[in-house]
């Protein structure tokens, strides 16, 4: 067996014992740094890199040297190609090469019975031709612009799982897997009626927003089913618009099919990870509620309580805060790690990642060699 | 789910009787396959 191999294994076994509530031989480790993050570390163009993947292997060879993790780093969901083919409006590149999501309006108030009727169709006759230019036109043109940026992307995953295979086997990453999917409230506010559009339909029109949650509820289950159920694989699903509900709200609009969903995926088998944005400290008891060893990222919030609350029960991760990379010293940033090791550790349950993904890399900056510092820092102090 | 857009192997058979008498065994996880990956590239458009 390689060291690679020999690694992997034992990375595997710790990710076992996490997601089973078994007290693993160390705490597990996520690089919080993205694919866009790597580009500039690597000192390449961030535009050019990701529409010419073939410069993304010594990117990701660089990237994997450099920083400590026991998950492959990076990945991206956002590849520019096929957005541009289809016309994207909700997922655009900036002038500075990164993918960014504007504010977009897919789906207009009136349309609810249409979308509470069939959820499906109302996506791909209504939703689809206002976001994505593509879609619009002779229906040939349309089917052959589809069939184009479907290509595209089949590739560019393919080009990017390459690369995976090859890092995995030369550094012995954990083998995890993941599909991605949403709350259906937040699914509703994403890209179809906006943060200020659902704002205003809760109030207006709160029977109309839960049943369009109710509907699309077997939709989000669907993408959030992996292929083959597995102690390494995940559903990953950021959570988005619960912070900014009135708690009724919440009790009634976000929390049932929310709740239905994860529900649904761990009865399949499947590990569930959340990315609780924003602040959910209010909403805590309703997190206990979910299936044991539901795995929490949070954002914000405070460790103790969090850990005292949902630690005995879930898998806490998250709240490191990757502002302090940019504004503190290394003996700060490495002072804030063993903070939350001493609070989130004891009793296992604790993966350690960050409050938020890093994007920017300004060249000049701490963020490097910090990052390295913590990373390693929690790789060297967090064996049980 | 109740879609015109994305139907089941059984729904699809039902739609092609040229398929009595061919291999469904093989033919159905290929039918199937594409019809999901459909789903998960118009899911993905909106995530």
């Amino acid at each position: 067996m390689t060291d690679a191999a020999a690694r992997t294994n034992e990375r595997n076994q710790i990710f076992r014992d996490l997601f089973s509530g078994k007290t693993p031989k160390r705490v597990p480790i996520s690089n919080p740094a993205t694919q866009d993050f790597a580009i500039q570390h690597a000192g390449l163009d961030l535009a050019e890199c990701q529409w010419d993947l073939t410069k993304l292997e010594p990117v990701y060879d660089k990237f994997c040297q450099d920083f400590y993790t026991d998950t492959y780093p990076g990945g991206s969901i956002r590849i520019p190609s096929h957005y541009q083919i289809l016309g994207s409006t909700p997922i655009v590149m900036s002038s500075s090469g990164f993918m960014q999501h504007p504010d977009v309006v897919g789906m207009l108030a009136e349309e609810y019975d249409q979308f509470i009727a069939s959820p499906y169709d109302c996506i791909v006759e209504t939703i689809l031709p206002r976001l994505y230019t593509g879609f619009n036109g002779e229906p040939g043109k349309v089917a052959m612009t589809l069939a184009k940026a479907m290509r595209a992307q089949s590739d560019d995953l393919a080009h990017l799982g390459a690369i995976r295979a090859k890092m995995n086997a030369k550094y012995g990453f954990a083998g995890m897997i993941g599909a991605l999917t949403e709350a259906p409230f937040d699914f509703m506010a994403d890209f179809l009626r906006s943060f200020k559009g659902i704002s205003g339909d809760v109030r207006r029109y709160p029977d109309k927003v839960a049943a369009a949650c109710e509907a699309v509820l077997p939709l989000m289950i669907k993408k959030g089913t992996l292929p083959n159920p597995s102690m390494l694989g995940y559903t990953f699903i950021p959570l988005h618009m619960a912070p900014y509900l009135r708690d009724k709200d919440f009790a009634t609009l976000y929390w049932p099919t929310f709740k239905k969903l994860v529900e649904t995926l761990a009865s399949m088998g499947q590990n569930v990870q959340l990315f609780v944005e924003q602040d959910w400290m209010r909403y805590l008891d309703y997190l206990y509620e979910l299936p044991e060893n539901t795995i929490m990222r949070f954002e914000y919030g405070d460790a103790k309580v969090i850990k005292e609350k949902l630690g005995q029960k879930h898998i806490i991760s998250g709240l490191y805060p990757v502002t302090l990379l940019q504004t503190g010293t290394k003996q700060q940033c490495v002072d804030k790690a063993k903070e939350l090791l001493d609070i989130l550790a004891p009793g296992g349950r604790y993966w350690w990642q960050a409050d938020k993904s890093i994007i920017h890399l300004e060249a000049s900056g701490p963020v490097v060699e910090n990052l390295k510092a913590v990373l390693d820092y929690v790789h060297e102090n967090g064996t049980y | 789910m109740d879609s015109k857009y994305y139907v089941t192997w059984e729904e699809y058979l039902a739609e092609h009787p040229e398929l009595e008498g061919k291999p469904q065994q093989a033919i159905a996880p290929k039918i199937e396959k594409y019809e999901d990956a459909m789903f998960t590239f118009i899911m993905d458009l909106l995530l």
